[in-house]
């Protein structure tokens, strides 16, 4: 079979770019640890929240130097808390789960973003630089109010930030 | 070679010189065949070109950019 030289080039190239993209989802896999929301947070009864050591209060806690875990319920139509406030410069893992239906859990403008299943709790871990403002929003249609259904998460100088108050401040 | 589609009403003679509107007006064989390397479609290879770089910019532009350089990269 003859392949003209210029089909030879182009199926070289597209060779190419499948490679490159491969290379691209390693790269931000390995080399900067872009990781995916997985079922590593477990599971938890979505009726008996209000006896969950952690989501009966949702809310910051420090877990270590710079390290910060946020248990959140999403519920007809609100976060708990909001507004959730943590210092600049830490990390923070989300552990996000519903009391209802189905919700979403986006902080607007940002990578972290997940789906939100009463009986699942949906574990993201972030990097938080800057102090800023960011909105919260749920993308899955829960009922009616589901429009109206924001929150707040306020990234503030590690100064300001007061521990003793689990950040409802 | 075809003359097309003949008209519905055979019975009226076709003009000798009538022809089907989409055969080429002199039927004749073409004067010269182009060998396979001498058929040589630059005009489409400088767009598939382009096509190719703009592919590329947007990759670099939505992964990087857009999405590594996004605020809250997910860690964990
Ligand atoms: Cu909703």
């Amino acid at each position: 079979m003859h392949i003209h030289q210029y089909e030879k080039l182009w199926l070289g190239m597209s060779l190419l770019l499948i490679v490159g993209f491969i290379a691209t989802i390693t790269y931000g896999a390995v080399g900067v640890g872009v990781s995916m929301v997985d079922d590593s947070g477990g599971n938890v009864d979505p009726n008996a929240l209000d006896e969950h050591p952690e989501f009966s209060d949702p809310g910051v806690q420090k877990v270590g130097e710079n390290e910060y875990e946020v248990y959140v319920v999403a519920r007809q139509f609100i976060f708990q808390p909001d507004p959730i406030v943590v210092p600049a410069n830490s990390t923070v893992t989300f552990y996000v789960t519903s009391a209802d239906v189905i919700h979403g859990f986006a902080v607007v403008g940002t990578n972290a973003n997940t789906m939100v299943i009463p009986g699942e709790v949906a574990e993201i871990t972030v990097e938080v630089n800057e102090p800023n403002e960011y909105g919260i929003v749920c993308h899955e249609y829960c009922g009616s109010g589901h429009h109206t259904m924001e929150g707040l998460l306020r990234v503030v100088p590690e100064g300001e930030y007061n521990a003793s108050d689990g950040g409802s401040q | 070679m075809s003359r097309g589609v003949p008209a519905v009403e055979e019975e009226s003679e076709p003009d000798a010189g009538e022809q089907s509107v989409s055969a080429p007006v002199t039927q004749e064989e073409p004067e010269r065949e182009l060998t396979h390397e001498e058929f040589d479609p630059k005009g489409t290879l400088a767009l598939i070109l382009m096509y190719f770089a703009i592919l590329v910019v947007m990759w670099v532009f939505m992964y990087f950019i857009e999405f590594l350089g996004n605020d809250l990269v997910v860690v964990g």
